[in-house]
Protein backbone atom coordinates (compact mmCIF):
# COMPACT_ATOMS: atom_id res chain seq x y z
CA UNK A 1 0.00 0.00 0.00
CA UNK A 2 1.17 3.69 -0.70
CA UNK A 3 1.16 6.62 0.37
CA UNK A 4 -1.48 7.92 -1.61
CA UNK A 5 -3.79 4.59 -0.53
CA UNK A 6 -2.86 5.35 2.85
CA UNK A 7 -3.61 8.96 3.22
CA UNK A 8 -6.92 8.18 1.43
CA UNK A 9 -7.75 5.81 4.26
CA UNK A 10 -6.90 7.90 6.34
CA UNK A 11 -9.99 10.81 5.13
CA UNK A 12 -11.93 7.80 4.99
CA UNK A 13 -11.72 7.39 8.55
CA UNK A 14 -12.47 11.47 9.75
CA UNK A 15 -15.32 10.96 7.51
CA UNK A 16 -16.63 7.99 9.24
CA UNK A 17 -16.22 9.67 12.54
CA UNK A 18 -17.94 12.62 11.60
CA UNK A 19 -21.04 10.35 9.88
CA UNK A 20 -21.37 8.12 13.08
CA UNK A 21 -20.65 11.13 15.40
CA UNK A 22 -23.32 13.09 14.49
CA UNK A 23 -25.54 9.65 14.40
CA UNK A 24 -25.60 8.97 17.04
CA UNK A 25 -26.36 12.46 18.51
CA UNK A 26 -29.11 12.69 16.04
CA UNK A 27 -30.62 9.78 17.39
CA UNK A 28 -30.12 10.56 21.08
CA UNK A 29 -31.63 14.65 21.16
CA UNK A 30 -34.48 12.36 18.67
CA UNK A 31 -35.44 10.21 21.13
CA UNK A 32 -34.80 12.58 24.06
CA UNK A 33 -36.95 15.48 22.99
CA UNK A 34 -39.35 13.43 20.36
CA UNK A 35 -41.47 14.73 17.21
CA UNK A 36 -40.92 18.32 18.43
CA UNK A 37 -36.83 18.72 17.43
CA UNK A 38 -38.39 17.64 13.60
CA UNK A 39 -39.44 21.22 13.33
CA UNK A 40 -36.89 22.83 15.62
CA UNK A 41 -34.82 23.59 12.26
CA UNK A 42 -32.50 25.63 14.26
CA UNK A 43 -31.22 23.24 16.73
CA UNK A 44 -30.18 21.23 13.24
CA UNK A 45 -28.64 23.92 11.76
CA UNK A 46 -26.49 24.39 14.76
CA UNK A 47 -25.97 20.26 14.89
CA UNK A 48 -24.45 20.66 11.29
CA UNK A 49 -22.61 23.85 11.40
CA UNK A 50 -21.18 22.18 14.11
CA UNK A 51 -20.48 18.97 12.48
CA UNK A 52 -19.00 20.73 9.28
CA UNK A 53 -16.28 22.68 11.58
CA UNK A 54 -15.34 19.50 13.75
CA UNK A 55 -15.36 17.45 10.60
CA UNK A 56 -12.36 19.87 9.69
CA UNK A 57 -10.97 19.78 12.76
CA UNK A 58 -10.91 15.85 13.04
CA UNK A 59 -9.64 15.69 9.33
CA UNK A 60 -6.89 17.69 10.25
CA UNK A 61 -6.04 16.03 13.68
CA UNK A 62 -5.84 12.13 11.95
CA UNK A 63 -3.92 13.67 8.76
CA UNK A 64 -1.31 14.37 11.23
CA UNK A 65 -1.67 11.70 13.45
CA UNK A 66 -1.31 9.55 10.12
CA UNK A 67 1.62 11.80 8.87
CA UNK A 68 3.34 10.60 12.42
CA UNK A 69 2.79 6.70 11.62
CA UNK A 70 3.05 7.02 8.55
CA UNK A 71 7.01 8.28 9.05
CA UNK A 72 7.97 5.87 11.87
CA UNK A 73 6.55 3.25 10.11
CA UNK A 74 8.89 3.57 6.73
CA UNK A 75 11.88 4.41 9.49
CA UNK A 76 11.12 0.61 10.94
CA UNK A 77 10.94 -0.39 7.56
CA UNK A 78 14.22 0.76 6.29
CA UNK A 79 16.04 0.12 8.86
CA UNK A 80 14.35 -3.84 8.68
CA UNK A 81 15.68 -4.08 4.98
CA UNK A 82 19.27 -3.07 6.51
CA UNK A 83 19.07 -5.14 8.38
CA UNK A 84 18.15 -8.13 6.09
CA UNK A 85 20.36 -7.27 3.57
CA UNK A 86 23.02 -6.91 5.96
CA UNK A 87 22.35 -10.76 6.98
CA UNK A 88 22.14 -11.92 3.64
CA UNK A 89 25.14 -10.07 2.56
CA UNK A 90 23.21 -8.03 -0.66
CA UNK A 91 24.32 -4.57 0.33
CA UNK A 92 23.66 -1.79 -1.54
CA UNK A 93 20.55 -1.73 -3.25
CA UNK A 94 17.77 -3.27 -2.29
CA UNK A 95 14.54 -3.91 -4.57
CA UNK A 96 12.91 -5.86 -1.98
CA UNK A 97 12.19 -2.53 -0.40
CA UNK A 98 11.99 1.04 -1.72
CA UNK A 99 11.21 3.86 0.79
CA UNK A 100 7.99 5.37 0.30
CA UNK A 101 8.20 9.37 0.16
CA UNK A 102 5.49 11.67 1.35
CA UNK A 103 4.74 13.36 -1.92
CA UNK A 104 2.96 16.78 -1.84
CA UNK A 105 1.52 16.97 -5.22
CA UNK A 106 -0.43 15.73 -7.43
CA UNK A 107 0.44 13.96 -10.79
CA UNK A 108 -1.33 12.83 -13.77
CA UNK A 109 -2.69 9.51 -12.28
CA UNK A 110 -3.59 11.11 -8.91
CA UNK A 111 -5.90 14.25 -10.79
CA UNK A 112 -7.57 11.48 -13.06
CA UNK A 113 -8.59 9.51 -9.87
CA UNK A 114 -9.63 12.52 -8.31
CA UNK A 115 -11.89 13.11 -11.48
CA UNK A 116 -13.46 9.93 -11.35
CA UNK A 117 -14.23 9.55 -7.73
CA UNK A 118 -15.48 13.04 -7.99
CA UNK A 119 -17.76 11.81 -10.68
CA UNK A 120 -19.26 8.98 -8.16
CA UNK A 121 -20.03 11.21 -5.76
CA UNK A 122 -21.54 13.73 -7.58
CA UNK A 123 -23.88 10.37 -8.06
CA UNK A 124 -24.27 10.08 -4.30
CA UNK A 125 -25.04 13.67 -4.09
CA UNK A 126 -27.73 13.54 -6.37
CA UNK A 127 -29.60 10.86 -6.05
CA UNK A 128 -29.22 12.15 -2.02
CA UNK A 129 -30.77 15.55 -2.90
CA UNK A 130 -33.70 13.92 -5.27
CA UNK A 131 -34.83 11.73 -2.44
CA UNK A 132 -34.26 15.09 0.00
CA UNK A 133 -36.64 16.41 -2.45
CA UNK A 134 -39.41 13.88 -2.41
CA UNK A 135 -39.43 13.92 1.21
CA UNK A 136 -40.83 17.38 1.14
CA UNK A 137 -42.92 16.40 -1.77
CA UNK A 138 -44.67 14.11 0.77
CA UNK A 139 -44.96 16.25 3.32
CA UNK A 140 -42.24 15.01 5.68
CA UNK A 141 -41.21 17.22 8.31
CA UNK A 142 -38.31 19.96 6.63
CA UNK A 143 -35.51 18.45 9.15
CA UNK A 144 -35.83 15.10 7.57
CA UNK A 145 -34.79 17.24 3.90
CA UNK A 146 -32.03 18.67 5.68
CA UNK A 147 -30.84 15.87 7.16
CA UNK A 148 -31.21 13.86 3.94
CA UNK A 149 -29.40 16.15 2.48
CA UNK A 150 -26.44 16.60 4.94
CA UNK A 151 -26.00 13.13 4.52
CA UNK A 152 -25.67 12.78 1.07
CA UNK A 153 -23.14 15.32 1.23
CA UNK A 154 -21.02 13.15 3.72
CA UNK A 155 -22.15 9.99 1.95
CA UNK A 156 -20.73 11.17 -1.22
CA UNK A 157 -17.33 12.21 0.03
CA UNK A 158 -17.30 8.41 1.58
CA UNK A 159 -17.86 7.08 -1.50
CA UNK A 160 -15.06 9.54 -3.02
CA UNK A 161 -12.52 8.23 -1.04
CA UNK A 162 -13.48 5.00 -1.50
CA UNK A 163 -14.07 5.03 -5.02
CA UNK A 164 -10.53 6.84 -4.99
CA UNK A 165 -9.01 3.92 -2.90
CA UNK A 166 -10.82 1.26 -5.58
CA UNK A 167 -8.80 3.12 -8.56
CA UNK A 168 -5.40 3.56 -7.08
CA UNK A 169 -5.82 -0.75 -6.19
CA UNK A 170 -7.28 -1.78 -9.48
CA UNK A 171 -5.98 0.98 -11.89
CA UNK A 172 -7.30 3.29 -14.01
CA UNK B 1 -13.57 -1.53 -32.89
CA UNK B 2 -10.67 -3.31 -32.02
CA UNK B 3 -9.18 -3.35 -27.90
CA UNK B 4 -5.90 -1.44 -27.47
CA UNK B 5 -3.72 -2.90 -24.88
CA UNK B 6 -0.52 -0.82 -23.85
CA UNK B 7 2.49 -2.65 -22.69
CA UNK B 8 5.85 -1.76 -21.42
CA UNK B 9 9.61 -2.61 -21.04
CA UNK B 10 10.39 -0.10 -17.89
CA UNK B 11 10.76 -3.05 -15.16
CA UNK B 12 13.68 -4.56 -17.82
CA UNK B 13 14.81 -0.93 -18.67
CA UNK B 14 15.22 -0.30 -14.96
CA UNK B 15 17.09 -3.06 -14.25
CA UNK B 16 19.73 -2.35 -17.45
CA UNK B 17 20.22 1.38 -16.61
CA UNK B 18 21.97 0.73 -13.43
CA UNK B 19 19.03 -0.69 -11.82
CA UNK B 20 16.83 2.03 -11.03
CA UNK B 21 14.25 1.99 -8.03
CA UNK B 22 11.25 3.15 -8.98
CA UNK B 23 11.36 6.18 -6.95
CA UNK B 24 14.55 7.51 -8.82
CA UNK B 25 12.26 6.90 -11.80
CA UNK B 26 9.68 8.64 -10.34
CA UNK B 27 11.52 11.98 -9.31
CA UNK B 28 13.04 11.86 -12.85
CA UNK B 29 9.80 11.82 -14.34
CA UNK B 30 8.03 14.18 -11.88
CA UNK B 31 5.62 11.94 -10.97
CA UNK B 32 5.21 9.69 -7.67
CA UNK B 33 5.65 6.11 -6.70
CA UNK B 34 2.74 4.70 -7.33
CA UNK B 35 2.20 5.90 -11.19
CA UNK B 36 5.50 4.17 -11.69
CA UNK B 37 4.05 0.85 -10.20
CA UNK B 38 0.56 1.50 -12.01
CA UNK B 39 2.08 1.72 -15.20
CA UNK B 40 4.51 -0.94 -14.58
CA UNK B 41 1.64 -3.14 -13.88
CA UNK B 42 -0.28 -2.68 -17.02
CA UNK B 43 -3.24 -0.78 -14.49
CA UNK B 44 -2.35 2.57 -16.06
CA UNK B 45 -1.90 4.45 -19.38
CA UNK B 46 0.13 7.07 -19.05
CA UNK B 47 -0.13 10.62 -20.79
CA UNK B 48 2.21 11.23 -24.19
CA UNK B 49 4.32 13.98 -22.17
CA UNK B 50 4.85 11.32 -19.39
CA UNK B 51 5.50 8.50 -21.79
CA UNK B 52 7.84 10.69 -23.55
CA UNK B 53 9.78 11.92 -20.37
CA UNK B 54 10.03 7.82 -19.71
CA UNK B 55 11.58 7.29 -22.64
CA UNK B 56 13.69 10.12 -22.43
CA UNK B 57 15.40 8.86 -18.79
CA UNK B 58 15.91 5.99 -20.44
CA UNK B 59 17.61 7.76 -23.77
CA UNK B 60 15.95 5.21 -26.03
CA UNK B 61 12.69 5.73 -28.36
CA UNK B 62 9.06 5.78 -27.61
CA UNK B 63 8.31 2.50 -29.21
CA UNK B 64 11.22 0.44 -27.07
CA UNK B 65 9.39 1.01 -24.17
CA UNK B 66 6.34 1.26 -24.51
CA UNK B 67 4.07 -1.42 -27.28
CA UNK B 68 1.06 -1.40 -28.11
CA UNK B 69 -1.50 -4.41 -29.58
CA UNK B 70 -4.72 -4.25 -31.21
CA UNK B 71 -6.50 -7.53 -29.63
CA UNK B 72 -9.84 -7.68 -32.29
CA UNK B 73 -7.45 -7.28 -34.98
CA UNK B 74 -5.32 -10.16 -33.74
CA UNK B 75 -8.03 -12.27 -32.76
CA UNK B 76 -9.54 -11.91 -36.67
CA UNK B 77 -6.09 -12.94 -38.14
CA UNK B 78 -5.81 -16.14 -36.18
CA UNK B 79 -9.64 -16.77 -37.14
CA UNK B 80 -8.37 -16.63 -40.71
CA UNK B 81 -5.53 -19.09 -40.13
Amino acid sequence: MYYQEKKTIASIVAGVLVVVIYSIYGIRKYLELGEILLNDMKFWATAILIAIGGGIIVAIIIQIIFHIIFAIANEVAKEVAKEISKKTGNEGKNEAYEEDEITNFEDEMDKLIALKAMRNSYIVVGIGFVIALITLYLKMPPAIMLNISFMAFSLGSLFEGFSQLYFYRKGV
Amino acid sequence: MAKVVISNNIRKLRFYNNEMTQQELAKKTGVTRQTIVAIENCKYSPSLELAFRISDVFKTKLEDVFTCEMIEEKEKKENIK
